[in-house]
């Protein structure tokens, strides 16, 4: 179907320890404001033996992402690999992106006297974003370009546990099956997954 | 007592110090109580088939569209009336009735400005990509919260002060059935008040809906805050907001089509009628044919000379 393998992200919700490393590595590689967080790890059922897991979640990158389809100014592109961008500097942070996000992932920081809603930002793959690849205001906009510089994202190369991975989804999906396969667990989709892509 | 002030402001700064939330860096909500960024973040994936996919419907087949044809038909319809049985003229000599007071009137022009930001503005962002996005767009978008601030300033006293007059009456079904008398050219009696059944249609409309446009709209623009009714609503936080977009977006339409049509008539369709709203004064012959009913009850009631007396300029 596609030319191009697509990229995804993905979160083992077996192995995810919460231990924020994703999300402080994110936060740190590109300067984000206070108050963003292009990556969170959310705990489900806390303190529920056996029920309690966490997982880290960010932009997942969507096909045929719904964020795009609802942008007034349409300001988001989706690169070949799959990699969802948008521009900053067309955005007029309204907000819709996030009605339509089935992840909670577009954020807006506040600034300025009245507190006022700044432009969308969310997680770019460390991919940069429509600025000049390794310009000064690519990194001021969108943080650090890491896929340019052939790097994989900072939140997987942080990761302690492997928990999360990110590629092209065949090979995602072939690491997931392998590690079910090994714990003998079959094929499993994740939480609220087989309802979210029915 | 002298050093009130200085110890309150620095209790008031430990105070504010207290409320910084000291969670956990990933989950640091925007507001204590924020339900944006939580496990329900997770929970509500889900529920994107409720309202997400909605949205997301509406957003791209509906939208563009519909606002399309109240932007043209509206006028339209009124470009053919003009053209077709033309406008109302009514004498401006003899005598004016002071129907305004000045503080009705300043509430009113505050709105007025008020939906004069809103509207184009609501439009530009709407029709944004069309015009590039970006700065002039974002511009068009702080037009649209300080419209709305504007309004929200004066719909309750605008509510309360024109409450009374704006109660349908049995009249108001003979102002429908000949849609106020606007299809003819001829002059004769309409049955209304101090409103007329349209006008009354039209505060409603504003008024309340009105309301509901500040409401979701104060929504979107804060999007993460801590509230209550969450929970007996059985809704998530992300869901509230796409109802609130929804309901903003549908509710516009309605609210649009019928300022386009308040223009016409103060505009055009009436000659003139837009000065009661500058010096607040009616002639006698436009009060005795659009606004029979008042016009009698005020001749019986004998205010005629004192709201006469007060138009002399
Ligand atoms: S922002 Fe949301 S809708 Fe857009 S690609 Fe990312 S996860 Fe998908
Ligand atoms: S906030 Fe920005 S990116 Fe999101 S829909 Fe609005 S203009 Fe588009």
């Amino acid at each position: 179907m596609y030319e191009y393998a697509r990229m995804k992200f993905y979160c083992d919700e077996d192995r995810c320890i919460e231990c924020n490393a994703c999300t402080i590595a994110c936060a740190e590689a590109h300067e984000l404001p206070v108050g963003i967080h292009r990556r969170k790890v959310v705990t489900l059922n806390e303190g529920i033996e056996g029920k309690e897991f966490s997982v880290s979640i960010a932009c997942m990158h969507c096909t045929d992402a719904p964020c795009s389809q609802v942008c007034p100014v349409d300001c988001f592109y989706i690169r070949a690999d799959g990699i969802v961008l948008h521009d900053k500097d067309k955005c007029i942070g309204c907000g819709y992106c996030l009605y339509a996000c089935p992840f909670g992932a577009p954020q807006f920081p506040r600034d300025g006297a009245f507190g006022i809603r700044g432009v969308m930002d969310k997680c770019t793959m460390c991919a940069g974003g429509p600025a000049p690849t390794f310009s000064e205001k690519e990194y001021q906009l969108y943080g650090q370009n890491r896929i340019a510089e052939g790097k994989v994202p900072m939140c997987a190369a942080v990761c302690s546990t492997n928990a999360l991975i990110v590629g092209d989804a065949e090979s995602v999906s072939k690491i997931k099956r392998e590690r079910d396969a090994a714990k003998g667990k079959g094929p499993m989709t994740p939480y609220g997954w087989d309802q979210a892509y029915k | 007592m002298k050093k009130l002030p200085l110890f309150s402001v620095i209790s008031l700064g430990f105070l504010y110090a207290g409320v910084v939330p000291l969670v956990e860096p990933n989950m640091a909500p925007q507001h204590p109580g924020s339900r944006l960024i939580s496990p329900e973040l997770i929970e509500a994936i889900p529920s994107w088939h409720k309202y997400g996919e909605l949205f997301l419907y509406l957003q791209t087949h509906w939208v563009k569209l519909l606002f399309l044809i109240v932007l043209l038909a509206v006028p339209t319809v009124f470009l053919l009336h003009y053209l077709i049985v033309g406008p109302k003229i009514f004498s401006h000599e003899g005598r004016k009735f002071l129907i305004f007071p000045t503080w009705q009137r300043i509430i009113h022009w505050i709105a007025a400005l008020g939906f004069i930001l809103l509207v184009p503005s609501g439009f530009f962002i709407i029709y944004g990509k069309y015009f590039g996005g970006g700065t002039p767009i974002r511009f068009m978008r702080y037009m649209h919260d300080i419209g709305a601030f504007l309004f929200a300033l004066v719909v309750i006293p605008m509510t309360v002060m024109w409450f009374k007059e704006m109660l349908p009456r049995l009249w108001d079904i003979k102002w429908m059935m000949i849609l106020g008398g606007y299809l003819s050219k001829e002059k004769r009696e309409i049955p209304a008040s101090k409103f007329n059944a349209g006008q009354k249609m039209w505060y409603w409309v504003a008024m309340f809906g009105g309301m509901v446009m500040i409401i979701t709209g104060v929504m979107m623009y804060f999007q993460d805050f801590d509230i209550a009714l969450l929970k007996k609503l059985n809704l998530y936080q992300i869901d509230l907001l796409r109802l609130a977009i929804m309901i903003h977006l549908g509710l516009a339409l309605l609210i649009v089509a019928f300022f386009f049509t308040h223009l016409y008539m103060s505009l055009f369709a009436i000659k003139g009628s837009i000065e009661s709203m500058i010096d607040g004064c009616k002639s006698e012959d436009e009060l005795k044919h659009l606004h029979s009913i008042y016009y009698k009850k005020i001749i019986k009631e004998g205010k005629d000379k004192e709201l006469a007396e007060k138009c002399k300029d």
